[in-house]
């Protein structure tokens, strides 16, 4: 399948898409400065939108940032894609959660739990799990929480109605005010 | 030019809703000079409003008061709170459609006639025939402006990149794909733009080039001057008098105040799941089971079409958004034929989703994330599919229903729809499923995906058309059985779905009764 996602994220060099070092040039840039032993909790850091300096980062903590990073870049995962636009959707959870102790404690819970499950299971913790598919084991056996669900839903609009995105996608967004596609190519097929 | 009418004028026609039923149904009387007040729960809405973004227009346009799903279907847990995707606002329905305009087959007239008794449905003859309502057909045709028809003469839009893909998949199958009658103008008519294709008809248009009554049926009423249009008014109840004849409608103002507009005629157009709802809401001493509803059938058969999606991936681009949203029709299937196993027929409508609303319903629920979707996603751009389009059995168990105890934001007591298949509902499904994978294998597909079905846009029955007053709702001309200055106009009155989009035929049968009820007022008969 999807001969031709290089095509379509055209972005960054050609690699082996393993999932679980999905972003391949912040793993470069961490090689460079050395962090790359720190794993996930680096990315984080590296990220920058989660730095440990902000108010959010100090109360989810950086273990919590690194776990809901790694469960975002589960549940939709896209190699090719950077993290800032799982952190993009992440963060501003993050930092709500500071004023909002509901919501803190759905994150705060909700990464207990997973990492509860993956001990559990695997005998480590969440984002320790080198394989994707023993982390989606774990992530299926919480699919129907309230934590998941809200996890979810705000990547499937941060992501997929992102119009930064869309270009990456193929879709064209809005098309009225370039005068639709009637004389853009709508009828435009080489291969059928 | 708009009228203002005075709330104890009880010489006008009150009209509930301002879609596809109810805003054509003020225009034909107000051609005919009769007056009218459009009572429209939702608000005005301009062409600036409009925009070219799916969960945007959503947000903005959909009915989202509070509404329960039951049943087994997996539509109850993927939706629990959105049994139907509609309007609130002023066009209703006609803003959130494709502009798939077809004419009923003959034999959807009469599913009783043509298959007999079906197990476990409530099958029905309509109390009017394909013949009687040809004329009326090429009426709305023209009103709306339908390409492809001899109504309007307009020609099709041209074959998308889409269209072509089905089409050569239909042809190396050897099923039946033509372009679709769309109610979307393919050269300036009626004072409105020719569509250029923006791709986003299923959300309001933002050139005007698709029918909707918002800007079509609803100004040309307002400059006769017979018509007044009270946008966010939300209707409590109808009021009746003591021989049982209504005499007007309760309703709350948009700073929930309430007013009583008095009528000599109450025509209720607020689509299948509020029109029942308002029927049931009106129940008194002398109609304790809700008004006309001596048969207690009033929200029961509820129907959707029998729906589901199938999206191919393929190696090269489609781009399926660059083209109206439905450009073609697969035919192949929408006759009787029980030899395939499931009665009644079902289109394949090539639809396209842009690529939000591709992420939400590609796998919807709970569980729809994970490397398969996302692979999926990623080929968006490659991407050819339908939406299902067949005869929903009307089965008595489903059916619209008041919450016992929960009340919504007007203090009325939210609906409970239940909604799930009949068996043969079923099989028709996995027929199309079948079919559709069939069309886009012979042309190279990587992969097709099964969709189930989501909210309906198409809900009809719940206030149905009979011969007899013990069988259904209104009689032919969508005149309340019990009731005789009581119309239902929407499409709750339909006495089977068809496979056909409904729009068409819920205007032609507004047009008609518009001819009716002029003609009963006439007589002094109403």
């Amino acid at each position: 399948m999807n001969k031709n996602k290089k095509s379509l994220f055209s972005f960054g060099k050609s690699v082996n898409s393993n999932a679980d070092e999905p972003c391949v040039n912040r793993r470069e840039f961490l090689s460079k400065t050395g962090k790359i032993a720190l794993g996930a909790s680096a990315v984080v850091i590296g990220g920058g939108l989660f730095s440990p300096e902000s108010f959010a980062a100090k109360k989810i903590g950086i273990h919590g940032n690194a776990t809901l990073l790694k469960m975002a870049r589960d549940i939709y995962p896209h190699d090719t894609l950077e993290n800032k636009y799982y952190v993009k959707v992440m963060s501003p959870m993050s930092e709500a959660a500071e004023k909002d102790s509901d919501l803190f404690k759905l994150l705060a819970e909700g990464v207990e739990s997973l990492d509860t499950i993956s001990v559990e299971k695997f005998d480590l913790k969440y984002v320790d799990i080198k394989s994707e598919s023993d982390r989606v084991v774990v992530l299926k056996s919480l699919e129907a929480s309230p934590f998941f669900q809200k996890i979810k839903g705000a990547l499937m609009m941060g992501i997929y109605n992102n119009p930064e995105l869309w270009p990456r996608f193929g879709f064209g967004g809005s098309a009225w005010e370039k005068g639709g596609y009637i004389n853009r190519g709508y009828d435009k097929n080489d291969w059928i | 030019m708009s009228a203002k009418f005075d709330l104890n004028d009880d010489s006008l026609v009150v009209i509930i809703g301002s879609g596809a039923g109810g805003g054509t149904l003020s225009n034909e009387l107000a051609q005919k000079g009769i007056r009218s007040v459009i009572l429209e729960a939702g608000k005005r809405f301009t062409f600036d409003d409009i925009e070219n973004d799916e969960w945007k227009m959503f947000g903005k346009i959909s009915w989202l008061d509070k509404r329960y799903v039951e049943g087994p279907a997996r539509i109850a847990k993927d939706f629990p709170n959105l049994p139907a995707w509609i309007v609130k606002g002023v066009g209703g329905a006609t803003m959130h459609w494709a502009g798939v305009a077809m004419r009923f087959q003959e034999h959807e007239f009469k599913m009783k006639t043509t298959n007999g008794t079906v197990a476990g449905a409530n099958v029905l003859d309509w109390p009017v025939t394909l013949e009687e309502m040809a004329p009326y057909y090429e009426k709305a045709e023209s009103k709306m402006g339908v390409c492809g028809t001899k109504a309007t003469g307009m020609p099709y839009h041209g074959k998308s990149s889409h269209y072509k893909v089905v089409e050569e998949g239909a042809k190396r199958i050897g099923a039946k794909c033509e372009q679709a009658n769309l109610a979307i103008n393919t050269e300036i008519r009626d004072g409105r733009a020719s569509c250029q294709v923006n791709g986003f008809c299923m959300q309001g248009c933002k050139v005007g080039a698709k029918w909707s009554t918002m800007y079509t049926e609803i100004p040309k009423a307002e400059a006769t001057g017979k018509v007044e249009l009270r946008p966010q008014s939300m209707v409590l109840r109808i009021e009746h008098d003591n021989t049982g004849k209504v005499t007007g409608v309760l309703y709350a103002d948009k700073d929930g105040n309430q007013h009583l507009q008095k009528a000599r005629i109450v025509a209720v157009a607020g689509n299948s799941i509020e029109s029942p709802r308002m029927l049931l809401n009106s129940e008194s001493s002398m109609f304790p089971a809700g008004l006309a509803n001596s048969s207690g059938q009033v929200g029961q058969n509820y129907m959707t079409h029998t729906t589901g999606g199938v999206y191919a991936e393929f190696e090269k681009p489609v781009h399926m958004y660059k083209s109206t949203v439905v450009p073609g029709i697969v035919h192949e299937w929408k006759d009787n034929d029980p030899s395939r196993g499931h009665l009644a027929g079902y289109e394949l409508e090539v639809l396209h989703l842009g690529l939000p609303f591709m992420s939400a319903f590609l796998n919807p629920g709970q569980g729809g994330w994970g490397r398969e979707l996302a692979n999926s996603l990623e080929n968006y751009d490659n991407m050819a599919g339908f939406w299902i389009c067949g005869e929903d059995m009307p089965v008595e168990s489903n059916n619209v229903t008041l919450h016992p105890t929960e009340k919504d934001q007007y203090g009325l007591p939210v609906p409970v729809v239940y909604k799930t298949d009949h068996i043969n509902d079923t099989r028709m499904r996995n027929h199309a499923y079948d079919r559709s994978k069939e069309l886009f294998d012979s042309i190279g597909a990587l992969k097709v995906n099964n969709l189930p079905p989501y909210p309906a846009s198409h809900n009809m029955g719940t206030n149905r058309m009979s011969e007899h007053a013990r069988d259904g709702v209104v009689n032919r001309w969508g005149q309340a059985h019990d009731i005789k200055n009581l119309f239902v106009s929407d499409g709750s009155q339909f006495t089977s779905s068809g496979t056909e989009n409904p729009t068409l035929t819920i205007v032609a049968l507004a047009i008609r009764q518009a001819d009716y009820i002029a003609d009963q007022m006439k007589r002094k008969e109403i």
